[in-house]
């Protein structure tokens, strides 16, 4: 017993060292996959506040560009209203039918924290519950996705971004309906990667790529961005594509982040599919 | 008292300026500046090893809850507290450090805090860029992290003490 003793007073420096770094790592790398708690993150209110004033400072740093792009977005806009349409026969009413029913609500938001040049990086948001974002829905904008909601406070929000390592979108090269899914090596915030396209599949350098829509987080059809470079794996039968992200995630400010009205629905069915016992 | 609200000031100006500016500041390359070391650096000579130890695991974990890191920044900060005294030790001046000094740029000798603070800053930048990146097979991109980022933050560093740091022989001559 006294060994014991003199032993914890001998490395007791060491000990209180090892006790530190434990829990230091444990929240890093817990927090990878799931988060245990909103307080200690960029999602809590009192870093919220920080960071909402330290945006007000930043935000007009990159104002001119970001007005020429939400013009564009209302040119095209516009070009949908019924101004802009020449009535070809006379007469025609607008039927509001039932052949479409409304499927994704899209929240607008902007990004207040944003980092590209860490192994995994998170985007806040200053919107949050009582917005009614939840954890798990999709965020893009108009040049492409963003990521997925990763933690939500009652009037902030955290995202998953795509220049995270275990992202994992479902992602389809859209003129061959080939899909795989979206990862990110951590060096370029420009490039991504897909994984998982069979390499019997021809794929085209410089076609587009889009979301997929599987999993209902992302309507489909969303822009991802174009394959710049494909190389088949050594050893297996797959392509190693790398992908030039449409969206520039360095500048981002404007985000949308779209709610499934029925994803509850997607869910329930498809967990009627029994699991593959091996 | 003087020297708690100095630290104090310290601890608040480092913790921001890291999170809100530097952890921002992406010049490309992967090179990322950290220069909170420089503050785990300029504490008192005499602190004790556990007092250092919570007050950089304070300050990191701060800087991690702003910036999403959860964790990083507390692990290596609290990694260099931890090897301060050993390193302090190693590169000791031949007559020993006095009491109540300073370990700042104007107080030392060049090549003493070249070669203590570039070594804290290795190690810290090491331990950080090794846990961020975690791959076995990365080794090469987190070497060249380290050794661009480096140089950086040191002379970041060595910019912040001369501009915001009093000379004492200035104050002496008038």
């Amino acid at each position: 017993m006294r060994d014991l003793f003199a032993f914890f007073r001998k490395f007791r420096v060491f000990l209180f060292f090892v006790a530190l770094q434990v829990f230091a790592l444990s929240t890093y790398f817990t927090y990878l996959s799931f988060p245990r708690s909103q307080y200690l993150t960029s999602a809590s209110e009192i870093n919220g506040k920080i960071l909402k004033v330290s945006y007000e400072v930043t935000k007009h740093f990159n104002l001119s560009q970001n007005n020429t792009l939400l013009q564009q977005e209302n040119i095209a806009l516009r070009k949908q209203l019924p101004q802009s349409f020449m009535a070809l026969q006379s007469g025609n009413v607008l039927i509001n039918d039932t052949l479409h029913k409304q499927r994704y609500e899209y929240i607008p938001a902007t990004v207040i924290k944003s980092t590209f040049n860490h192994r995994n990086n998170y985007f806040t948001l200053n919107i949050g519950s009582v917005e009614g974002v939840e954890r798990d829905m999709g965020v893009f904008t108009d040049n492409g996705i963003v990521g997925i909601i990763h933690n939500v406070s009652a009037h902030f929000s955290v995202v998953k971004s795509v220049l995270t390592e275990a992202i994992n979108i479902d992602v389809m090269v859209e003129s061959t309906g080939a899909f795989g899914m979206l990862k990110w090596d951590g060096k370029d915030a420009r490039i991504g990667s897909i994984t998982g396209i069979s390499n019997d599949i021809k794929v085209k350098k410089w076609s587009k790529v889009v979301t997929r829509g599987g999993s209902g987080i992302f309507p489909r059809g969303l822009p991802v961005g174009k394959i710049s470079n494909l190389k088949p794996v050594e050893g297996k039968p797959l392509w190693d594509i790398s992908l030039l992200y449409s969206e520039d995630y360095r500048k981002i400010q404007r985000v949308y982040v779209a709610k499934n009205i029925m994803k509850d629905e997607q869910l329930k069915l498809e967990s009627l599919i029994p699991i593959d016992k091996e | 008292m003087r020297d708690y609200f100095i630290h104090t000031l310290r601890f608040v100006l480092f913790l921001f300026t890291q999170a809100l500016i530097f952890n921002h500041l992406e010049i490309g390359l992967g090179i990322h500046i950290m220069i909170y070391p420089l503050f785990i650096l300029l504490l008192p000579y005499n602190l004790n090893i556990f007092a250092s130890m919570i007050i950089s695991f304070a300050l990191g974990f701060g800087i991690d809850t702003i910036s999403d890191t959860y964790g990083l920044h507390a692990s290596a900060a609290t990694l260099i507290a931890f090897l301060r005294p050993t390193i302090f030790k190693f590169f000791e001046p031949r007559d020993g450090y006095d009491e109540n000094q300073e370990m700042n740029i104007y107080e030392m000798d060049s090549r003493w805090l070249l070669s203590v603070f570039g070594l804290m800053l290795l190690v810290h930048h090491l331990w950080f860029f090794s846990l961020e990146l975690f791959k076995f097979n990365e080794i090469g991109y987190i070497l060249k992290k380290t050794f661009l980022s480096v140089p950086m933050s040191l002379i970041v560093c060595i910019l912040i003490q001369i501009i915001f740091i009093k000379n004492p022989k200035d104050a002496r001559s008038k």
